[in-house]
């Protein structure tokens, strides 16, 4: 398999583990949260299943291409910064109201993407509503979270997807 | 349709067009020229698909991941504009494939750089040769040859060099 097969076989699992999460979020109420908007493409994606939502974006540092088009979220929208900064000071906004969370971080570092997904990983339960999904290219599963079954097609190990359990929400951790 | 739809679209045509063309240089010997190495996804399925064949590689800069970068002897570092005029007169006519993956947002750049292309091409290729380009390079003496039926038009173009100069 090429790195032509294998970036092709990356993005329809992604699409299609965004599609599923946004069938089954359905009618669980609060604001979409991303981290790692990268060029784009997922955050549009969203928007696009969403229409209605809030959506959130936690990014490090805006890409070239991606800066002053309309692929990128309003100022309001746009959590500038490493998250491991950004995200404790915003979790009280959050805390318990989240139902779907898209986390794409990874980069071609396993080490600091083992680091960043821990980091993640203990934040979830705090921001996800009973029931909210988590959909991930790490795998941010925590003891309390059900894993849901991976969309047909999508290998499992190369996205993750899992929804927070009943106890979910502020003071979980 | 979002931007991962447009973007998914745009690498499974780029993929079948590569197919197409491996297949439909499969008698004609000959080595195959890449322009653009970008992050090395297409060079790595050329070589994939083409495994007996001799790819050259074309850049300003190599910032490809490092399985998929050229030995220095496959790599023509630099210029288009210098390296493809010099490799044009040391391969005059004997390439069966020339993949040229050089668009970017300024179609501007992208029309002039094209035109670049497209001008060197009937000296370029060997008769029967194929151009494969995302950016439009039709040239004299070159036939409009059919892409894979899933490809919408626009997306990428083929051309196919008669069989004489």
């Amino acid at each position: 398999m090429s790195r032509l097969d294998s970036v092709i076989r990356r993005l329809e699992a992604q699409r299609a583990c965004l599609e599923h999460a946004a069938a089954l979020v359905g009618a669980l109420p609060g604001p979409v949260l991303e981290f790692g908007l990268g060029q784009g493409r997922t955050y549009d994606h969203l928007r696009e299943l969403l229409p209605e939502r809030e959506i959130f974006v936690f990014e490090r540092e805006v890409a070239d291409g991606l800066n002053g088009t309309a692929g990128l979220p309003d100022n309001g929208h746009l959590i500038l910064g490493d998250v491991r900064t950004t995200l404790p000071q915003v979790i009280e906004r959050f805390a318990g109201t989240v139902p779907l969370i898209h986390s794409d971080i990874g980069t071609g570092d396993a080490l600091s993407n083992g680091k960043l997904a821990h980091f993640l990983a203990a934040f979830l339960p705090e921001l996800l509503r009973p029931g909210g999904i988590v959909v991930s290219d790490q795998d941010l599963m925590q003891d309390s979270a059900v894993s849901i079954a991976l969309p047909e097609g999508v290998r499992p190990g190369r996205y993750f997807m899992f929804r927070a359990g009943p106890g979910a929400g502020p003071g979980f951790t | 349709m979002s931007r991962l739809d447009i973007n998914i679209r745009r690498l499974k045509a780029q993929r079948a067009c590569l197919n197409l063309a491996a297949e439909a240089i499969r008698e004609l010997p000959g080595p195959v020229f890449e322009l653009g190495l970008g992050n090395g996804r297409t060079y790595d399925h050329l070589r994939e698909i083409l495994p007996e064949r001799e790819i050259f590689v074309f850049d300003r800069e190599v910032a490809a991941h490092p399985d998929c970068i050229p030995d220095p002897a496959h790599l023509f570092l630099g210029d288009f504009r210098e390296t493809l005029p010099r490799a044009a007169r040391d391969f005059a006519g004997r390439v069966a494939l020339l993949h040229a993956d050089v668009g970017t947002a300024n179609a501007e750049r992208d029309a002039r750089l094209a035109a670049f292309i497209a001008e060197r091409l009937a000296r370029i290729l060997c008769p029967g040769g194929l151009v494969l380009a995302d950016r439009d390079v039709a040239f004299a003496g070159g036939q409009p040859a059919a892409l894979p039926e899933s490809v919408a038009p626009g997306v990428y173009f083929m051309y196919r060099r008669g069989a004489r100069p």
